[in-house]
Formats: C-alpha cells, sequence, structure tokens
C-alpha cells in the first residue's frame, strides 16, 4: 500500500509541475493536434506520426520536451482514427478498423454525433486505465526485471517477433515469420556489438553504423502508403451531418462497466510484445460480443460493440509501454518509434531506467489524454472537415515531411536511400501480404536477440542447457516452442478435433 | 481468378526470390569468421561466441520459410499462374502507375534531394503527383513523370559525384524552369479542357508552402540539419534569416 501511495505522490507531483509549465502545451497542444491528424486521414498512420515527429525532435530537444510531443501524437492518432471509422466507414488506422464496425451503423442511424461523443469519452477513459496500469505494473515489472538475464532476454525478444508475426499475418502464418526475420537480418548489417567484426557492409562506410531505426520506419509506413494511396482518390464521398458531439453522463455512467473491462483487455494485449492497438481493438470486440446483453445488435450500430474496440486500442498505449520500459521491448509500431527516439536520446531503457523518467511519461500521458479528449469535444468539427482533403494532396506532403525527418536524424542523404529501400521492399510486402510491423520489430530487437544469445552462450561456455536450466528462461522457451507448434498443421488438426469434441458435448 | 490464387502466384515468385537471396546471404556470412576465430595466432572467441552464429541460424530459417512458402504456393496452385501478368494480379495500367510514382520518388530521393535546392526539388515532386494522379490520368502521370526524370537526370549526369552536391549548380535553374512549366502544363490542360478543379488551383500553393515552411521550421525551429543548404532558395533564406532578420530582434540593429 505504501508503495501505491508513494508511486501516486510523484506522479502527483510530476503532472502538477508539467500542467503548471506553460511550455508543456506549446508541444502538447499541436503534437496532439497533428496526431488526431494523422490518425483521422486515412492512409496515415500513429507509427507514422511519432517517427516523423521524432525526426523533426532528434536529440536537439531536451528528451522531457521531445516525449510530450511524441507521447501527445501517439495518443492523438490513436483516437483520431476513429472518424473516418464512424463518419465514413473507411479506418483512418488499422487500430481504429474494429470501430467502423459500429460506428457507421450508428452514423447511418443519424446518430454519428453521438457515436463520436462515446467514442472521445471511451478513448479518454481508456488512455487513464492504462496509464494506470502502467504506472503501477511497470514498477513490480521492473522489480521481476532484475533477475532476467541475457538467456531471457533473447527469449523474449525472439517471442516478441514471433509474435508480432503471428497475430499480424493477414494470409499464412509463415509470412509474417518470414517479415520477423527479414527485419532480424536488417539488423545484423554493421558491427557486431561484441567482437566488432564486420557483417555484411559491402565497403560501404555508412552501414559499419547498421540500419537506423528512424529511417527503417519512415520507409515502412510511408512509402508504401504513398504509392498505394495515390489512386482514385476523388471523393471520399459525403461527410454526413453531425449533431451533439457531447456525451450524456448518464450514458457514459451506464456504459462504464465495458469501457473498463476494454481497458483491460487493451492493456493487457498491450504488454504483449510487437502486438499493439489493432488487435487491442480487435481481441476487446470479439470479447464484448460474446459477454454483451446487446451481442446481437454487434455489427449493427451496438454502442457497446463501438466502446469495445474504441476503449481498448487507447488503453494499449499505457500497455504497449510498460514492455518497452521494463525490458525495452516495445509493445507496439508507434512504441517501437518512441524507442527510436529513446535511443537518439541514449536513454536504454530495462531495469536501470530513470525512474522519474517513468513518471514523466505516465504524467504526459494523462496530460496528452485530456487534450486529446478536450479536442475531441470541442474541435471535432475541424477533423471533420480536414477528412475532405484528398489523399492525392495530402500525401505528396507526406513524402517531403518523411524526407526531411529522415534526413534530419543523423544519417543525412544515406538514410533517405536506405528509408527508399526499404519502403519499396514493404510496398511489395504489403502486395503480398506480408505484415510489416514484424520486419520493424525485427530490426529493433535483432541487435538486442544477437548481443544476448551469444552472451548467453559465452556465460555457459556454449553450453545450450543454460536455456532450460534457468526457471525463467526454460518457461521462455517453452512459451516459444508452444507458438510455433500452435500454428503447425497436426497441433491445428488436433485443436478442430477437440474443439469439435467440446461443442458435441455441450450439444449433449 | 480467386484472390488467394493471385496471392499463392505472388508467393511462388516471393519464394524463389528468398531462396536466393537467403542462400547467398549464407554464402555471404561464410566471411565472418565461425569455427576458425583466431586473429594473428591467437583465440579471439569461440563458435558459440562468433558473429557468424546469429545470422547463419536466421538465414537458415529464412531458407527453410521459403521453401515451405514454395511447397504452399506450388500445391495451392500459384506455380501454375506465376507467368501470367493476371496470374500476379497486375494489369497494365495498374503497372504503369505504380511504375510512375516508383520513378518519380526514385528520382527525387536519389537525384534531386542531393543536389538541388530541397524547396524546389519538393514544389516539382508535388506538382507531378498531385496532378498526375488525382484524375488517375495517364498523360498527366506521362507527363508529370517525364518532367521530374529530365530534371533529375540532367542533375545525376551533371553532378554525379558526392562532392559536387552540395555546391551551387545550374541544376537548381533547371528545376525551377521544370517546375513553372510542369505547372504552366498542368493550368492550361486544365483549363482547356474546363476541368480547372480546386485541387489543380491549390495545387502551385500547396508544391511551394509546404516544403518552405517544413524547412524553414526544421532549420530555424527545430535546429535540426535540412538538405541542402546552398540550394537556390534556401541559401538565401538562410543569408536573411542570420543577416537580416535575427540582429533585427537581437537588437543590433
Amino acid at each position: 500500500m505504501e508503495f501505491v501511495i508513494t508511486q501516486l505522490s510523484g506522479f502527483g507531483v510530476s503532472l502538477v509541475s508539467l500542467a503548471l509549465d506553460p511550455v508543456t502545451y506549446l508541444y502538447l497542444v499541436p503534437a496532439v493536434f497533428l496526431g488526431i491528424v494523422f490518425g483521422a486521414l486515412p492512409g496515415l498512420t500513429a507509427t507514422l506520426a511519432v517517427t516523423i515527429l521524432t525526426g523533426f525532435f532528434g536529440n536537439k530537444f531536451p528528451l522531457d520536451q521531445a516525449l510530450i510531443a511524441l507521447i501527445g501524437a501517439y495518443v492523438g492518432a490513436i483516437y483520431g482514427g476513429s472518424y473516418p471509422s464512424i463518419l465514413l466507414n473507411i479506418p483512418g488506422t488499422a487500430a481504429s478498423a474494429a470501430t467502423a464496425m459500429d460506428g457507421y451503423p450508428l452514423t447511418r442511424q443519424g446518430r454519428g454525433g453521438e457515436a463520436l461523443g462515446l467514442t472521445t469519452t471511451a478513448s479518454f477513459i481508456g488512455t487513464l486505465f492504462g496509464t494506470m496500469c502502467l504506472l503501477i505494473l511497470v514498477w513490480v515489472l521492473l522489480l521481476v526485471s532484475q533477475n532476467i538475464a541475457s538467456p531471457e532476454k533473447a527469449l523474449l525478444a525472439l517471442f516478441g517477433i514471433l509474435l508480432s508475426g503471428t497475430l499480424m499475418s493477414r494470409d499464412l502464418v509463415i509470412k509474417g515469420w518470414i517479415s520477423g526475420l527479414a527485419g532480424l537480418a536488417m539488423a545484423m548489417v554493421g558491427l557486431d556489438p561484441i567482437l566488432s567484426e564486420e557483417r555484411y557492409v559491402f565497403d560501404w562506410s555508412y552501414l559499419y553504423s547498421g540500419f537506423q531505426v528512424v529511417p527503417v520506419l519512415m520507409g515502412a509506413f510511408a512509402i508504401p502508403q504513398i504509392m498505394d494511396g495515390m489512386r482514385s482518390a476523388l471523393n471520399v464521398g459525403t461527410i454526413p451531418d453531425v449533431t451533439r458531439i457531447r456525451p450524456q453522463l448518464a450514458e457514459v455512467t451506464k456504459r462504464m462497466p465495458v469501457i473498463l473491462r476494454s481497458g483491460a483487455i487493451g492493456t493487457g494485449v498491450g504488454t504483449l510484445p510487437g502486438v499493439g492497438e489493432d488487435v487491442a481493438g480487435w481481441v476487446s470486440y470479439g470479447v464484448g460480443k460474446t459477454t454483451s446483453p446487446e451481442s446481437k445488435q454487434f455489427g449493427h450500430g451496438s454502442v457497446d460493440g463501438l466502446i469495445s474496440a474504441e476503449a481498448a486500442n487507447n488503453a494499449a498505449i499505457g500497455g504497449a509501454l510498460i514492455p518497452l520500459l521494463v525490458l525495452g521491448i516495445p509493445g507496439s509500431p508507434p512504441a517501437a518509434a518512441l524507442l527510436g527516439a529513446l535511443k537518439i536520446n541514449n536513454v536504454i531503457p530495462g531495469p536501470t531506467i530513470d525512474p522519474a523518467l517513468v513518471v514523466h511519461i505516465v504524467a504526459v500521458l494523462v496530460m496528452a489524454s485530456i487534450t486529446m479528449f478536450l479536442m475531441g469535444l470541442f474541435t471535432a468539427r475541424i477533423f471533420i472537415t480536414i477528412l475532405q482533403i484528398p489523399k492525392t494532396v495530402f500525401l505528396p506532403v507526406v513524402m517531403v515531411l518523411t524526407t526531411i525527418g529522415s534526413f534530419s536524424v543523423g544519417g543525412g542523404v544515406n538514410d533517405l536511400f536506405l528509408m527508399f529501400g526499404v519502403g519499396l521492399v514493404a510496398y511489395l510486402m504489403n502486395l503480398m501480404h506480408y505484415p510489416i510491423a514484424p520486419l520493424v520489430i525485427g530490426v529493433i530487437l535483432g541487435g538486442l536477440f544477437d548481443e544476448t544469445f551469444r552472451r548467453s552462450l559465452l556465460i555457459s561456455d556454449g553450453d545450450l542447457s543454460i536455456f532450460v536450466t534457468r526457471p525463467g528462461a526454460a518457461i521462455l522457451l517453452a512459451v516459444n516452442v508452444l507458438l510455433l507448434f500452435s500454428q503447425t498443421a497436426p497441433f491445428r488438426r488436433l485443436y478442430t478435433r477437440l474443439s469439435r469434441r467440446d461443442s458435441s458435448f455441450s450439444k449433449v | 481468378m480467386e484472390d488467394k490464387t493471385i496471392l499463392r502466384a505472388r508467393d511462388f515468385w516471393a519464394s524463389l526470390v528468398l531462396i536466393t537471396v537467403s542462400l547467398f546471404f549464407l554464402y555471404k556470412t561464410t566471411d565472418i569468421p565461425f569455427l576458425e576465430t583466431s586473429v594473428a595466432g591467437v583465440d579471439a572467441a569461440d563458435w558459440y561466441n562468433s558473429a557468424a552464429l546469429v545470422p547463419y541460424g536466421i538465414f537458415a530459417a529464412l531458407f527453410i520459410l521459403a521453401v515451405t512458402l514454395l511447397v504452399i504456393s506450388i500445391r495451392d496452385g500459384g506455380a501454375a499462374h506465376a507467368l501470367s501478368m493476371i496470374g500476379i494480379g497486375y494489369s497494365g495500367q495498374e503497372l504503369f502507375r505504380v511504375f510512375c510514382i516508383a520513378l518519380i520518388l526514385f528520382i527525387y530521393i536519389f537525384a534531386l534531394v542531393p543536389r538541388v535546392d530541397f524547396i524546389l526539388s519538393s514544389a516539382l515532386m508535388i506538382t507531378s503527383l498531385i496532378w498526375g494522379f488525382h484524375n488517375e490520368d495517364q498523360r498527366a502521370m506521362l507527363v508529370g513523370a517525364g518532367v521530374v526524370s529530365m530534371t533529375g537526370a540532367y542533375a545525376l549526369i551533371m553532378n554525379f559525384p558526392v562532392s559536387e552536391w552540395a555546391k551551387p549548380h545550374d541544376d537548381d535553374w533547371i528545376t525551377l524552369f521544370a517546375f513553372l512549366l510542369l505547372t504552366t502544363i498542368m493550368i492550361l490542360t486544365e483549363y482547356r479542357a474546363e476541368s480547372l478543379s480546386r485541387v489543380v488551383r491549390v495545387t502551385p500553393v500547396v508544391a511551394v508552402m509546404a516544403p518552405l515552411i517544413l524547412v524553414c521550421a526544421m532549420a530555424f525551429g527545430f535546429r535540426q540539419n535540412v538538405p541542402n543548404r546552398t540550394g537556390l532558395v534556401f541559401s538565401k533564406i538562410e543569408y536573411h534569416y542570420y543577416v537580416t532578420l535575427r540582429p533585427l530582434w537581437q537588437g543590433k540593429r
């Protein structure tokens, strides 16, 4: 109990000092606005918003201030995706795809304003829920993480890549794994972290320092969107009239259990390495569909369905930051971009992270969610107007943004070449239904995996049993193996047979 | 044709590329010391600490997955449709669209940004993309891609070496001319076709203002590095920022 009170008081002091500093608003308000715009414009993503701002802030600004902008954009973008989902049936981000299922039918019933108001409130409470979980859980996990050594870290990194590959695949699961392996392979380029041995540098001095995270992220998330989005953008359709946006207090109170349940699911899914908001929205929507009293209305304009998806994807933000801060393993692609920003500023997340920084991040998250809530309620019509900008006009401007952002991070023109190369590969991968998130997670975690895996073997003199004899490592190894085998044909056949038997028993 | 068959036809080619790539990098990994890690007669590391260990694992796993993908694609009929354009799921029109965009972006990144003023090169790229692709008019795509390609080719050929990138050259003037030419062609074409839409009217403004604001914000607001500081337009802005404007608000004048 004392621990919780200490935590809350530390957080309170940080929040008050942040709220009283005028500089906070100088960064926060434009960043949240930009984030919502990026989320609202179909084709732009939360990851891209955070990555572009990383390029702008780089290492020339104090990290405290840069984090305000980056987290503000992150929170804003995840929320902003709900606008086109609800009003146009076009998800602004992958995270808000589940929102469209019930949001658009509500708009067709003339309840678009109500849907936007409830979404804003659910997103706000969801973000706060995830943030509070972050505040409490991060310290518990940081204590646990002090017992995590190289074998566990290597297996966790591998788990992140495998899980991301498994859950993000739209087609065959092996495509997700191939994508993750491609990312891991990219992380091998440069001097190796233990012996400084050259790997795949092809006598190009730029490659000695390896692939930089920001150009890879920009290439992977911007170029495919630009190449794919520059088509038939003549008209996004007529935007329906939106009436009162501010929700009724009684309605919010009535829906509170659903919001809190979805917040818990979102936070839980967010903590899974490399998965993030997209999956959180769908998982929560699925749970809502089976448990809600209005489950039959799901897909036809259910408020519970709308809230389930939207509260969860915003709660996943806090969840995604837990593995990031505790282990340096991002819980989602935007969190991966945030990790890039931390690394640029020489902050290494993990058991040795500065506690003041964690409390600062939590306070920024709360400030960002309040700003998002107020903007959502009072300036929603601006975002609705922005929806009318054709993709063919804003995507070329995004190209300029990514170019200048990528150039400024440090590698100059070479970073631009890398960005374009990664972008072309990512475009082809998109075309063939390979998920991009595992590639990015692979690039980010590749160095960690390589170093910790080899260090584990160095400690044990090449004895592979080190991955079995340590209890934590043994559990993680079992989870990895189980994840791999769960996707094989015999395991799936067995699962199908068992579930059929279960359903026949229940019928009896 | 079913989407799945198209996907498997693409998978067929992708798996062949992946097999080639993984074999190539497995071969390249042999350059990294693995079992023999002695340097100048002194043992540097053992196999389990070698820098080649993880890459061998990655590319071997990639090879196995690529072979699995090949087997799946053949089993699902991907190989049978792999040689037809329809089988790959790409029409000639779509191929042309993607080729034009890729060409414009390639020229922008590899030829223009390193050598030409950032505001001018971005204005040219923005104009060619908006006009070419907003109405999906193939002639506009071709003209846009053509103008960008010729401008980029000039900059690339005349100032190819890295040592020439940051120096002021006539390629800035050529790009300015190309931007004005493309804008004029766009307005005249749309005016004659009586389709001078709001997008066409706003394009020159967006093309100039977006990169101008961004590069100024980046250089003077965020104090970050920006491409080609010696460019025709940006060098003037930077000069007047430091020589004319800054002393004004610092009270030195």
